[in-house]
């Protein structure tokens, strides 16, 4: 068995899962991190209350980062990056940009995706009014304690609009998938505010409800049973204003007929866009990525984690739309991968 | 072939319509019609059915039009609604091609619809000459001359047809035009003064495209009239290259 560590990328749900495996089976792993601090999207942007758990995200994956943090097995780098990925599988050598040389016997891409920019919108009025704001800022203002409030002059809300699908399933933006999560979060953060502030409604507009599997009925359901959540079968057209309160115009696909309704608040739901790093992560590690931008899985099956170059494994969100538990899942497939050398010929053939 | 195909003799959808019963071939050859257009897959690819169509379209606003049910009927292969539809509400689009630009899946409402009357022309349906009817001026005038009217022209008397809604042509227009940053003023006086080459072009590409025999099955009547005036234009043109021959002689 081979002494090198194996080298994760990226410091989110799915890398410390991957960390915490491969440590965990008695081998060595050095995690690369951009950021200043591990912990992924849902450390690095204040997440609250997590889907399906209801845990606060600085429990439940602070728990994590903490439990990586305390394996001697597992080395952290943080801002840190990989500049060139050299060799071959068992004998890698990874240069960070700071010149540090890592040998490393396998490589996990776990550099997960980034949020998509609702000012490549405009039209839905983000940057242009302040009370137009994303899940990751209604995110941050649960988590942060600092409760719903419209950004413009701090008034609790009437009435709340959540957008669903900002970024996503939208060919004039090049964005022809569908985030996965977003439906979900949504429903919950619209619980949450109902929790909150209980004089405040929510209204959320959406083409299709994807709250897939068990969470239909703790979400979808839920949200509309309990916290009277009401959903509205339509994608907004433009968000404007009347100088006074915030418009949104669209069309009430089963009623028939255009609609023009006034809200204190709207909130975009975002998407996940493949991470920025994309086009840098796959000329250094020589691997490929798929026609939306993600990287790209060798096979559907075979092993589960594997890229197209032998040796080097990716999971999580960096392969498209994941949640937080199916990237940790991931993690664990790409750390056993690595491993056992999945996919790599000439360990085979040594068999 | 749906069950209802093999009904002897289907009644369109509406029950209360006292349109003529439309046999099923009939709405089969429309549809094909609409279908087998040269830019028909360009402007149809899927629909989300999210109605950003609709909630953009300056016509929903004021009719019973959507520009999503459009998209629908024909998806749908809706060959009823889509029959229905060419009746009146494709009428209603003011062909602005909004939708379109803000369409998630890039499909053109606008464009389907322009589809559909090519073929509602082509079938002679009864709705194009009833809807185009009050339009017979304003044809004229646009294939007569290319140009439909010039700004000064746009007052409430000379358009009473135009509705309640004409009293808003108060705004002071000529002013505001005055504002628009090129030069528009010299329409005032040119709108309907054509070019006799330019209009002889124009003739031949309202020949070329099929245009005219549009207007021939559309309003027989202005055919003649539009036909008369091309004649005249076209004999005037000759004798100028005539007359200007002899003077290149010189
Ligand atoms: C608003 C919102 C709310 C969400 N809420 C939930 C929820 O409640 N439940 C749920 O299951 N999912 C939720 N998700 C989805 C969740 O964020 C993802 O499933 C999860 O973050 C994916 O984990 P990951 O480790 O693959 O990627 P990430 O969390 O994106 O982590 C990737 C890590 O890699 C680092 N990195 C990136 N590029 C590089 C590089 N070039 N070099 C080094 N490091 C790099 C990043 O800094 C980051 O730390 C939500 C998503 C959004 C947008
Ligand atoms: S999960 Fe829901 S909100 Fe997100 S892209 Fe899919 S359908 Fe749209
Ligand atoms: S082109 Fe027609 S259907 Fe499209 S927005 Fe304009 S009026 Fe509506
Ligand atoms: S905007 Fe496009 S996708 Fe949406 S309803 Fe209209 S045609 Fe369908």
């Amino acid at each position: 068995m081979s002494d090198k560590p194996i080298l994760i990328v990226g410091g989110g749900p799915a890398g410390l899962s991957a960390a915490h495996a491969a440590a965990a089976s008695g081998r060595k792993a050095v995690i690369v991190e951009k950021a200043d601090r591990l912990g992924g999207a849902p450390i690095l942007q204040g997440y609250a209350k997590l889907v399906p758990s209801h845990e606060w995200a600085k429990d439940a994956i602070g728990g994590m980062v903490a439990r990586v943090q305390a394996n001697p097995n597992v080395t952290v780098l943080t801002g840190a990056e990989v500049q060139a990925f050299d060799g071959a599988p068992g004998a890698f050598v990874a240069t960070l940009k700071d010149g540090r040389k890592l040998e490393v016997d396998a490589a996990i891409l776990a550099t997960g995706f980034t949020h998509f920019d609702s000012l490549n919108k405009p039209e839905w009025g983000f940057g242009t009014y302040p009370d137009v704001v994303t899940t990751v800022q209604v995110e941050q203002m649960i988590s942060s304690g600092a409760g719903i409030r419209c950004p413009s002059d701090g008034r609790v809300p009437d009435r709340v609009a959540i957008l669903l699908c900002v970024g996503s399933r939208d060919r004039q933006i090049g964005r022809e998938w569908c985030s996965k999560i977003c439906c979900t979060v949504s429903a919950n953060i619209a619980m949450e505010i109902r929790e909150l502030s209980p004089k405040t409604n929510v209204y959320i507009y959406y083409m299709d409800i994807r709250t897939f599997g068990l969470l239909e009925g703790d979400y979808y359901w839920k949200s509309q049973e309990e916290a009277k959540v009401k959903y509205i079968k339509a994608r907004i057209a433009e968000v404007t204003s009347d100088g006074n309160r915030l418009v949104v115009k669209g069309e009430d696909t089963l009623v028939k007929r255009p609609i023009t309704i006034p809200f204190d608040m709207v909130v975009h739901a975002i998407g996940m866009d493949p991470n920025v790093d994309n086009m840098t992560l796959s000329a250094v590690f020589g691997v490929g990525l798929n026609r939306y931008g993600y990287i790209d899985k060798a096979t559907t099956y075979a092993h589960l984690a594997e890229t197209n170059r032998p040796g080097v494994y990716v999971c999580g969100a960096a392969t498209g739309p994941e949640t937080i538990d199916d990237s940790i899942a991931q993690g664990q497939a790409a750390a056993l991968a690595a491993l056992t050398g999945a996919g790599v010929p000439m360990l085979k053939a040594a068999e | 072939m749906t069950a209802h195909a093999k009904l002897p003799n289907p009644p369109i959808s509406d029950p209360v319509s006292d349109l003529p019963v439309v046999p099923y071939e009939k709405l089969e050859e429309i549809f094909e019609d609409i279908r087998k257009h040269p830019v028909y897959d360009h402007e149809i690819h899927g629909c989300l059915n999210c109605g950003i169509c609709t909630a953009t379209c300056p016509s929903a606003q004021y009719y019973d039009y959507s520009p999503r049910e459009i998209v629908q009927l024909l998806w749908t292969e809706n060959l009823e609604g889509i029959y229905d539809a060419m009746q009146e509400k494709i009428w209603a689009c003011a062909q602005c091609y909004t939708c379109a630009a803000r369409c998630p899946f890039e499909n053109s409402p606008g464009g389907l619809v322009m589809i559909m009357r090519e073929v509602a022309i082509k079938h002679e349906l009864p709705s194009v000459k009833e809807v185009l009817r009050p339009f017979s001026r304003v044809l004229l005038k646009v294939v007569s001359t290319g140009n439909q009217l010039a700004p000064n022209m746009i007052t409430k008397e000379a358009f009473p047809d135009w509705g309640p809604n004409v009293a808003k042509v108060d705004a002071p227009l000529m002013l505001l035009r005055k504002a628009i940053p090129m030069p528009t003023m010299h329409t005032l006086d040119t709108a309907w003064e054509v070019n006799l080459k330019t209009s002889v072009e124009l003739y031949t590409i309202w020949e070329a495209t099929g245009v005219l025999k549009q207007l021939e099955s559309v309003d027989e009547n202005l055919f003649d009239v539009v036909s008369d005036v091309m004649e005249e234009k076209r004999d005037e043109w000759e004798e100028w290259l005539e007359d200007n021959e002899d003077e290149d002689d010189d």
